[in-house]
């Protein structure tokens, strides 16, 4: 399966909103919290995962998704919402706990949910596998042709609810495409210090379900495995489960003194970045010329930074909306 | 009486990039006898934390408290060792 | 050696000595958790302990709650004393059989045959804008599990000495921090959570209540957080010339009610205050424990400041609206002290 040349100025326009977002956020994150790192000081307090070197999981699987789909992602979203076509201002005012954001600030950036696209995400490893099997077990039920896809990191492969999710969607034959973004590292522990075996594409075996794993965070590798897996779901052929070996940028989370990662490791990683590699490629093959990957590249930036203004000039809820909404 | 400089140490983290630290935390309350060695407290930039040691033992003076701003060099505490 | 009585520990650092305290002197006594080997746990409660004890006594674990919190119940009652870290208190959703079915019951189960020495501890609290799954205290939905003795410490000194008493304890303990206590150089918290700690293995006993501030015209009772914004109340009140008295429980189970009533007794007007959600919890467990035994001691209606029975929202403005703070602790306290009933 290859991309088209639509399909590709799509993924690297998505790849690097996502990549711009994060390195935009990783600054903004900052303000109010120097020369003292005050973790609930400046206009986005709290916890921040970025993502950055990740966009390929997102963009290579959601290029082939439609609205009607769902998207169920981890504590470190930012790229998936993107690619999955979450309002980027309303998400971001999110972030900012402002009252135009999806939730007017109640969730922020770790439960970030809009039911326009069937995107959600959620604090707890693991949590949004099951999730996802509901929404293809509703699919099943109304006849429709959408999939889930869930996310989830290599640490969450090792969770109880994980492996549940996955022996039901397989029992039940359901169309969901289970996504392991395998960045190395949980927190501070590396992947062959918590899991068992060193791919986990092959635990696919014991649901009775292809597996698949993606190396060195190719997107078009990406694309081609999972316009596979949700083919084959949408025609009823049942779940998938793929691994893609990624990797992150920044810490597990903004203010991760990171003593953990060897020397050197993030500088080997931005050499082989996989925006400037699907770039060179889709130029050089994808029949995309580099004035038409600049102009996307312009516009994607463009329009985070119009989010970021946004959300910026919004206002804060009043203290006592923190009362509603908490039943429908 | 013999007094000895808590300087912040030249060199501990990159300034070009982020010129000053805080004071995150004293081990020891003003006027405290410490031991020579001895964690007194320690600084934090950005998201690094690090530890300061008592040169010397004696009588802690504090001159620059918790959360108190500082750069390579500052001055931030005396020991008094008479 | 008069520099270690001095010495200032922040509580993170307390917690993480008394562990120590306890592995120098029993073998038995192993770590394990999410990031608590290298990292010395999220919120630095092991700090240190894998260069002491290296990594078969500090160890890391999968995400797997379930399986550690369950082997470590398993390892307790074939004659270990583990110490299991729940990174948030928030994720016990994922392993909560483990602890309230299996750690909490296994003594009962077996008519006292069998002891369960194992200690869960776990990071609590927010105020830092962390929002509804990582900020919770959930004070309540364990103190409500028979079985489960619950320590909640509000300073480095009751820390140490309270984890110490958990290691040595036959029972399951869930020892909860607040975060926003630990003295992380990366996180605010109250001058007065660090404090003077020896450097000897003393206990604290469990069900002990403390008066951490002695007074006569009312009784705030609270614990963990909500004892410093207590004090801070207090202290405001004092220039007023209303003398207030607090009661840090440090423990919820087993409940020091005793020290609780003798309280009330005196001043006669109780306030409680608690960072958890309001309805069927510590709140209303204090006030029903004064009430039922005597409410002849209430000059005025006892007063309840807690979390509303909300998620805990992630925008500052609404979260800060939502927890207790001195200033609702003061308005209160007036209250109570300005009404004739």
């Amino acid at each position: 399966m290859k991309p088209s040349k639509n399909q590709l100025l799509w993924m690297y326009s998505a790849m690097a909103k996502a990549r711009y977002f994060e390195d935009t956020m990783a600054a903004v994150y900052m303000e109010g919290k120097s020369p003292k790192f005050d973790i609930g000081a400046g206009p986005v307090p709290g916890e921040m995962h970025l993502c950055a070197g990740q966009e390929p999981c997102a963009a290579g699987v959601c290029v082939h998704l439609r609205p009607e789909d769902t998207v169920t992602a981890t504590h470190r979203p930012h790229h998936q919402a993107i690619a999955k076509g979450v309002d980027l201002k309303k998400m971001t005012a999110e972030i900012f706990g402002k009252k135009t954001g999806l939730a007017g600030g109640r969730g922020g950036h770790m439960h970030l949910l809009d039911p326009k696209v069937n995107f959600a995400c959620s604090g707890i490893v693991a949590e949004g596998t099951g999730p996802a099997v509901g929404a293809a077990l509703a699919a099943k039920m109304r006849g429709t042709k959408a999939v889930a896809v869930s996310y989830v990191g290599e640490g969450a492969a090792n969770q109880g609810a994980f492996h549940e999710a996955l022996n039901l969607a397989a029992l039940w034959k359901l169309p969901v495409l289970f996504v392991i973004e395998d960045n190395a590292w949980a927190i501070s522990v590396p992947k062959s210090k918590s899991t068992a075996v060193a791919d986990n594409s092959v635990r696919a075996a014991a649901y009775g379900i292809p597996g698949v794993h993606i190396a060195d965070n190719d997107t078009l590798a990406i694309f081609t495995a999972a316009g596979e897996a949700i083919e084959r779901a949408r025609a009823g052929g049942g779940p998938t489960l793929m691994e893609i070996e990624t990797y992150r940028y920044y810490g597990h989370f903004q203010g991760d003194p990171e003593v953990y990662r060897p020397a050197g490791e993030v500088a080997a990683l931005k050499a082989k970045d996989p925006i400037e590699r699907l770039r060179k490629e889709m130029i050089a093959n994808g029949g995309v010329s580099a004035a038409e990957a600049d102009a996307a590249l312009a516009a994607a930036r463009k329009e985070v930074d119009e989010a970021v203004a946004f959300a910026r000039q919004s206002p804060y809820p009043a203290p006592a909306e923190a009362l509603e909404h908490v039943f429908a | 009486m013999i007094l000895s400089d808590i300087a912040v140490p030249e060199g501990l983290w990159d300034t070009s990039k982020t010129p000053e630290g805080v004071v995150a935390n004293w081990f020891y309350r003003d006027g405290s006898t410490v031991e020579a060695g001895a964690k007194i407290a320690e600084l934090m930039v950005e998201k690094t934390v690090f530890d300061i040691a008592a040169p010397a033992a004696g009588e802690l003076h504090i001159l620059v408290p918790k959360d108190g701003i500082v750069r390579p060099g500052t001055l931030i505490g005396r020991i008094d060792g008479a | 050696m008069a520099s270690k009585s001095n010495r200032i520990l922040t509580m993170s650092h307390a917690i993480a000595e008394g562990i120590a305290n306890e592995m120098r002197t029993d073998p038995s006594v192993f770590v394990m958790g999410e990031d608590i080997a290298a990292y010395g746990g999220i919120f630095g409660a092991t700090t240190g302990l894998l260069a002491e004890f290296g990594e078969q006594r500090i160890r890391d674990t999968p995400i797997s709650e379930t399986a550690f919190i369950g082997a470590g119940v398993g390892a307790a009652m074939a004659g270990m004393r583990p110490i299991v870290e729940l990174m948030f208190v928030d994720f016990f959703g994922v392993c909560m059989d483990a602890i309230y079915n299996l750690a909490a019951k296994n003594i009962y189960f077996s008519g006292g045959n069998c002891k369960v020495p194992l200690v869960i501890m776990t990071a609590t609290g927010g105020g830092y804008s962390d929002a509804g799954q990582h900020s919770q205290t959930l004070h309540a939905t364990f103190a409500h599990m028979p079985g489960l003795k619950v320590a909640v410490p509000s300073n480095a000194y009751d820390a140490k000495g309270l984890m110490i008493s958990a290691i040595r304890d036959d029972s399951p303990v869930l020892y909860m921090f607040h975060k926003g206590l630990q003295g992380l150089a990366w996180m605010a918290s109250p001058e007065k959570a660090a404090t003077e700690v020896p450097d000897d293995a003393y206990a604290i006993p469990l069900g002990e209540a403390k008066v951490v501030r002695p007074g006569k015209d009312a009784t705030i009772v609270t614990l963990s957080m909500m004892v410093h914004r207590s004090m801070e109340a207090a202290e405001q009140l004092a220039k007023d010339g209303i003398d207030v008295e607090v009661v840090d429980l440090r423990t919820l189970v087993p409940l020091d009610r005793a020290t609780v009533f003798k309280s009330v007794a005196k001043t006669g007007r109780l306030i409680v205050v608690d960072e958890d959600y309001s309805s069927f919890g510590v709140t209303a467990e204090i006030i029903t424990s004064v009430v039922e035994r005597d409410p002849t001691v209430l000059k005025v209606k006892p007063r309840r400041l807690a979390f509303p029975d909300i998620p805990i929202p992630y925008s500052r403005p609404m979260e800060q609206f939502a927890l207790p703070n001195a200033g609702k602790i003061t308005e209160a306290v007036r209250e109570s002290v300005k009404k004739g009933r």
